[in-house]
């Protein structure tokens, strides 16, 4: 019993030893994935919208854009934006590691925020355009007042997975020293090595803090907008 | 070609093939080993989910959403320092093997999540039917439920496929050397980013077309009523 207790305590006051550092990563992990997701959405955004107006030379090329970034794992993508886009001897890509990840995580963002869109709008019935149409509407505004409202809705849940997957990717950042979450959980296990598992578990811990209630969100929005069959990524 | 040099010098690459074909021979390994276990567990993962017992489907629902709310990479690691400390014969294990391990209990929760789909998705009338002739929990899972199933979420498997393939990446990370590591072997013997990650991510894109391909021939080939059924 006593044994037990020493022990118990032991974890106690290294829980609150590392709190303070992993809590300052797990900022880092929250700015990191907001920017990511509002510069990936808004770009994504703008390249779904753009697929939809099927718009000849552009479309092959955001279709292979979109592949690419698909096809290729974020780890990947994240190394070829931090070697060797700053080795192509162009001045304002020589960006620094914070940079690098930043906009490699946008881009990765954008490739799927870009797929719900479009497919989103594709959901929405030819119906709504003809009558729009009919209606004397120009092609901007059926988008922007028929067209995208509808589509908004159908996007809820699969973005809300999407961020999810965002939010998580933010831990492979920690292999360029980006110091968030995951980084600052190495950093603690170097102090700590003792202990490697149960700190590994406090940091799974944090990180299912953040993403879980998104999980919980996207399943209540779904049933909340009577949403059968969300749009899939595949 | 000579322009070509300052870029993407190719004899550099030449010079490394040995190590980029076994890199992407292990890749391949990890992932298909990965995938049959991860479908075997994730269809016992989906049956116990959907099992009516609380001891079956609570335990089964926490460990899915533990494992869609944290990163593979802290997965990964858990296991990786966690798998000695349970089993300590298991620290003379080659890095592939907990990361086989890790990648395989991630997935299952992603296939596991399908395949209860696919199985939600068969109609009722076929259980049914399945039963007044007399079939057996096993029976009708064997023989009317899950070929029904499996044809319907094989495009949504063969997705998931593909995002296994990308994840095994991360095992370069746990030094596994896999095609990741390939690349980052030539960087840092060679220092030339370009010649390095340009084809590891070009030998990615291969993987990823020929799935692309497979999802095209299974959607011509596999349009027949089980098919139909979902829509």
């Amino acid at each position: 019993m006593e044994t037990i207790l020493l022990t118990l305590n032991e974890y106690w006051t290294l829980f609150i030893r590392i709190m303070p550092f992993l809590f300052q990563g797990f900022i880092e992990t929250f700015k990191v994935s907001l920017v990511a997701i509002l510069a990936g959405s808004t770009l994504g955004f703008a390249i779904g919208i753009l697929r939809t107006e099927r718009i000849p030379v552009l479309n092959p090329l955001l279709a292979l854009y979109i592949h690419v970034l698909r096809g290729t794992p974020f780890l990947v993508q994240l190394y070829i934006f931090y070697y060797v886009m700053p080795n192509l001897n162009i001045s304002w890509l020589q960006w620094d590691a914070t940079t690098a990840a930043f906009v490699a995580l946008s881009i990765y963002t954008s490739s799927y925020v870009s797929e719900i869109v479009s497919s989103a709008i594709q959901t929405v019935p030819e119906g709504q355009w003809n009558a729009a149409t009919a209606l004397g509407l120009t092609h901007t505004q059926t988008l922007r007042l028929i067209i995208l409202p509808q589509a908004m809705r159908l996007m809820v849940p699969s973005m809300s997975g999407v961020y999810v997957m965002i939010i998580k990717s933010t831990a492979i950042l920690s292999v360029v020293a980006i110091t968030e979450l995951t980084r600052q959980g190495q950093s603690m296990i170097q102090l700590n090595a003792r202990y490697t598992l149960f700190i590994w578990l406090v940091v799974a811990g944090f990180y299912f803090i953040y993403c879980y209630p998104v999980l919980r969100f996207a399943r209540w929005a779904e049933k909340k907008l009577g949403i059968s069959k969300p749009i899939e990524l595949n | 070609m000579e322009w070509l040099l300052d870029y993407y010098n190719y004899r550099i690459v030449g010079q490394y093939l040995d190590q980029l074909a076994y890199g992407f021979g292990q890749t391949l390994f990890a992932a298909g080993l990965s995938l049959i276990l991860s479908i075997t567990i994730g269809l016992v993962l989906a049956l116990m989910r959907l099992s009516k017992h609380g001891i079956f489907w609570r335990p089964v629902s926490a460990y899915i959403e533990f494992i869609r709310a944290t990163p593979l990479l802290v997965q990964i690691y858990i296991i990786y320092y966690g798998l000695p400390s349970l089993f300590p014969s298991t620290a003379r294990w080659n890095e592939l093997w907990p990361g086989i391990i890790a990648l395989s209990l991630h997935t299952a929760a992603y296939m596991a999540e399908i395949i209860r789909a696919g199985i939600v998705s068969v109609p009722k009338g076929q259980i049914e039917g399945a039963k007044s002739v007399g079939m057996t929990y096993t029976q009708r899972l064997r023989y009317i439920i899950l070929p029904q199933a499996f044809a319907n979420v094989l495009p949504p498997l063969l997705g998931q496929t593909a995002v296994l393939v990308k994840d095994t990446s991360l095992l370069s990370i746990i030094t596994v050397f896999e095609i990741m590591s390939a690349g980052l072997l030539i960087n840092s013997e060679r220092v030339k980013p370009n010649e390095s990650f340009l084809t590891i991510a070009a030998c990615y894109l291969v993987i990823y077309v020929a799935l692309l391909g497979l999802s095209h021939l299974i959607k011509t080939y596999l349009a027949g009523p089980a098919w139909n059924a979902k829509r």
